[in-house]
């Protein structure tokens, strides 16, 4: 098959790739890049475990061709906290919100999202936010009250002046 | 240093998936589009040509079996599922290999599939080699007559329930020449090691097995399925590294389901609510060969038939059937929820019918002293225990405001034949293997508390370690609700065993001195009782005018002896509760009568996102076991009781009579 020429910034840095054009950008970002925190657990968009944001947006990667991703940013577990551990990161260590792990790095980039675009979201909120993300061990409860955690840290850390991420 | 669970937030875990050898090729398998046909003809890919033999049965409820029924790796000559590998192809990407599955030519002649149990008592056999479709059959218990007052009858079915970890099954095998080498997301290194070596007629110290991180599992990887066998064959032909990862859809299709159990009922008892007797049959959906749970299964369930209540008599026959769906396997429970449903729908049928309350019904029928019943199974004084629970899950309270749903249970978990563990201590640092390799709860929590507590060592000084079969010569694997019980007994052993050395070496003991010089000590701790356990639960339910059922809330009170770790104890309750709901309400594994697969994703399948979530009640029981740290089977409690206090309280919410889950809407409207 041909391939084509992309260009994606993911993580802040630029990657360009020949691939074939049928190529996910869950594939792009695990085979290409090896990028591996972004999980396939489903191949039918339902379980988010290869959630990823594109241009700041949560989409599921396993559903999103690469070349639907040139020239945009793609932003994965791999580029979250930079540098530490985001407070979502914590969050979801302090409260055990994981047991597998395997769920883990899509239900984080959902929650990141999520928290971007509403900072301080009730407990239904937080459900329906991450009710693309299937978890199969933990019966979410963990996960919610770690984003809930999460999302008080960081609007403590931004009165504080410090950057959520 | 950054611990593995550290790894999981940040996308550093290792997965299988995640392993990228030189050379490695993808593989892709051809599976059967029929639920049963003759295979007239095949071509290409590598095929059961030259790809022989047959499953071998090792993990979790393995059997003897008999050979000629075991599923063959790749079948020349019928297949008898859909979804059943006839072949695999070959390609340096995913993508590659799909494409060449075109390369594979099969010929097929439908036959007439056997899909339900009805259907299999009742047809032809599948297979050419057996008289009928019946798998297994035996009987427990000793028949009995009695003329009592009340005799009710009824039967329950439990549909078949996909494990649906998040991380499907998977395999890297690799070849040097000399040594086969395979990395597998796994419940067990050794039961993998030990399938591979006799399906493949391997020498076992040609084969290393080692673990990698394990998304959860279930049930779903501790058994030998034929894509390993075909994933290792291939690596040894063409001297390259081969990767296997099974997409959902395989899953749903080719995995082993479990539950897919109809239990007939029959019940004695007075008019004052004494139970006098239970006789009752067992059947399972066996799926399409025998070896492992599909025979394990009916005698397990039938075994635990009496609960937690001293009845007398009890007579049972247990069997299972083949038909042309996957085999049967192990889900999270695997043969526990089973059984409780069935004694705890006729509990609450026989304290409906008397018009006693029916925790008050259990109470009159549970025991003040250990009791062994007529099936076998020996249970502690129950009596106690429920009357707390009653008190715990606040049940009067409950039904006065609103109908609510109590459910008990016993829990046997899978102690025998024990487990095994080695420590070394090297450069100050203490390395732990365990027998049964975690996949999610949390083994390294205990295993660091518990040599804190028996050596006195920082916890960050201990590392539990991946499985590796070159690692730790011999073990069993997680599941049955055993790890914390006898991996833990096993690495307690192997502690003392290093303190005694350090202590006849030094004539005393210190921490400092352990880590300051070098152990390795492995013990297999040998077990060969039953280590049984109680739990009970409650649930409330609100019932919409279509028929859809929401679980306000699901109470556990469960005995898990000495808590190793309170929040793996919530977490492992927690979760389970919602697969226990899931069974309930939601999860199925359904097929038509062509025995085509009618659930496409894991959504079909019934695995719930946050949006159903009840308010969960977490009680605990802590009454030590006789294990040196006293603790209990905990991780499949909720799975066992939470369906049935879920049917409890829709019954009583909706006026109708539930003897199936899941429950669907239109059953109750």
């Amino acid at each position: 098959m041909d391939e084509v020429n992309v260009r994606i910034d993911v993580n802040g840095v630029n990657r360009e790739e020949k691939i074939e054009p049928r190529t996910l950008l869950v594939h792009f970002l695990r085979e290409n890049l090896g990028l591996t925190g972004t999980h396939i657990g489903c191949d039918t968009s339902n379980c988010g475990a290869c959630t990823v944001l594109l241009d700041g947006k949560a989409v599921k990667s396993c559903t999103v061709l690469a070349v639907q991703a040139n020239g945009r940013k793609v932003l994965t577990i791999e580029g979250l906290g930079k540098g530490g551990l985001h407070p979502i990161q914590k969050a979801f260590l302090e409260k055990q919100a994981l047991q597998c792990g395997y769920c883990t790095p899509g239900m984080i980039m959902s929650a990141y999202w999520l928290l971007s675009e509403n900072p301080s979201p009730d407990e239904e909120q937080v459900k329906r936010g991450i009710s693309g993300n299937l978890c199969r061990c933990t019966g979410y409860r963990s996960i919610i009250e770690a984003i809930m955690l999460a999302s008080k840290e960081m609007s403590a850390g931004r009165t504080h002046g410090r950057d959520g991420r | 240093m950054m611990s593995a669970i550290d790894g999981f937030v940040t996308g550093q875990g290792r997965y299988v998936d995640d392993i990228k050898l030189p050379g490695m090729m993808r593989m892709y398998v051809v599976r059967s589009p029929y639920a049963r046909a003759r295979i007239l003809k095949i071509e290409g890919g590598l095929n059961g040509h030259e790809v022989r033999g047959s499953m071998s049965s090792v993990g979790e409820g393995a059997t003897e079996g008999s050979m000629e029924l075991q599923e063959p790796v790749l079948s020349t000559s019928t297949v008898n599922y859909v979804g059943q590998p006839v072949a695999a192809v070959f390609g340096d990407n995913l993508y590659e290999a799909e494409d060449r599955a075109e390369t594979v030519e099969v010929e097929y002649e439908p036959l007439k599939p056997v899909i339900s149990i009805k259907e299999a008592l009742e047809s032809e056999p599948i297979h050419r080699s057996a008289k009928t479709n019946i798998m297994s059959d035996t009987w427990l218990g000793k028949d009995f007559e009695i003329d009592a007052p009340v005799v009710l009858e009824d039967r329950f079915v439990n549909r078949r329930v996909a494990t649906n970890p998040i991380e499907t099954r998977g395999i890297v095998a690799d070849y040097s020449g000399d040594k086969l080498t395979v990395w597998i997301s796994t419940q067990s290194v050794h039961s993998i090691k030990e399938g591979l070596c006799e399906a493949m007629g391997l020498q076992p110290q040609k084969v290393r097995v080692i673990q990698t991180d394990t998304g959860g599992a279930f049930g779903l990887k501790g058994a030998l399925y034929p894509e390993y066998v075909i994933a290792a064959f291939a690596a040894m032909k063409f001297r390259k590294p081969v990767k296997w990862i099974e997409t959902r859809r395989e899953h749903l299709s080719a995995s082993h389901p479990g539950r897919g159990a109809e239990g007939r009922m029959k019940l004695f008892a007075d008019r004052q609510g004494k139970i006098l007797g239970l006789k009752g049959e067992v059947i399972v959906d066996g799926g399409a060969y025998s070896g492992g749970m599909g025979e394990f299964a009916p005698g397990f369930i039938g075994y635990q038939l009496t609960g937690p209540y001293a009845i007398q008599n009890a007579h049972v026959r247990a069997m299972s059937v083949f038909t042309n769906k996957p085999p049967h396997g192990p889900y999270r429970g695997a043969g526990r929820p089973e059984a409780a449903f069935f004694i705890e729908r006729m509990m609450d049928m026989l304290a409906d019918e008397l018009g006693i309350d029916a925790a008050e019904l259990r109470l009159k029928n549970a025991t003040t002293e250990s009791f062994r019943s007529p099936l076998g199974m020996k249970i502690d004084a129950s009596h106690d225990f429920i009357a707390k629970s009653i008190e715990e899950l606040e049940y009067r309270k409950l039904s006065r405001e609103k109908k609510a749903g109590f459910a008990c249970f016993v829990l046997v978990p899978a102690t025998q034949p024990g487990e095994s563990a080695r420590i070394v201590v090297k450069e100050g640092k203490i390395k732990v293997w365990l027998g049964g390799n975690t996949h999610g709860q949390r083994h390294d929590i205990f295993v660091k508390k518990l040599l804190n507590e028996e050596l006195g060592v920082p916890e960050d000084k201990v590392e539990l370690e991946r499985g590796d079969t070159d690692m730790l010569e011999a073990g069993v694997g997680a599941w049955g609700s055993r790890s914390a019980m006898m991996a833990g007994t096993a690495l307690i052993m192997a502690a003392r065993k290093i303190k005694d050395q350090t202590e006849k070496e030094f004539g005393k003991y210190s921490p400092e001195l352990l880590l300051a010089n070098e152990y390795d000590e492995y013990h297999f701790e040998k077990f060969r009782e039953s280590l049984n356990s109680f739990g009970a639960n409650l649930a409330t339910v609100s019932i919409d005018q279509y028929g859809n059922v929401n679980v306000d809330e699901c109470r556990s009170y469960y005995d898990v002896g000495n808590a190793l770790s309170r929040e793996s104890v919530i977490g492992q309750i927690t979760g389970g509760c919602l697969q226990g709901i899931g069974q309930a309400l939601y999860e199925e594994v359904a097929y038509n009568e062509d025995g085509q697969l009618l659930t496409s994703s894991i959504s079909d399948a019934g695995v719930q996102s946050a949006l159903t979530l009840p308010r969960f009640v977490i009680r605990i029981a802590e009454n030590r076991s006789r294990l040196p740290h006293g603790a209990k089977g905990l991780g499949e409690s909720p799975t066992i009781g939470v369906p049935s206090a879920v049917a409890r309280a829709i019954e009583l919410a909706s006026g109708r009579r539930i003897r199936e889950t899941p429950v669907r809407p239109e059953m109750i409207v």
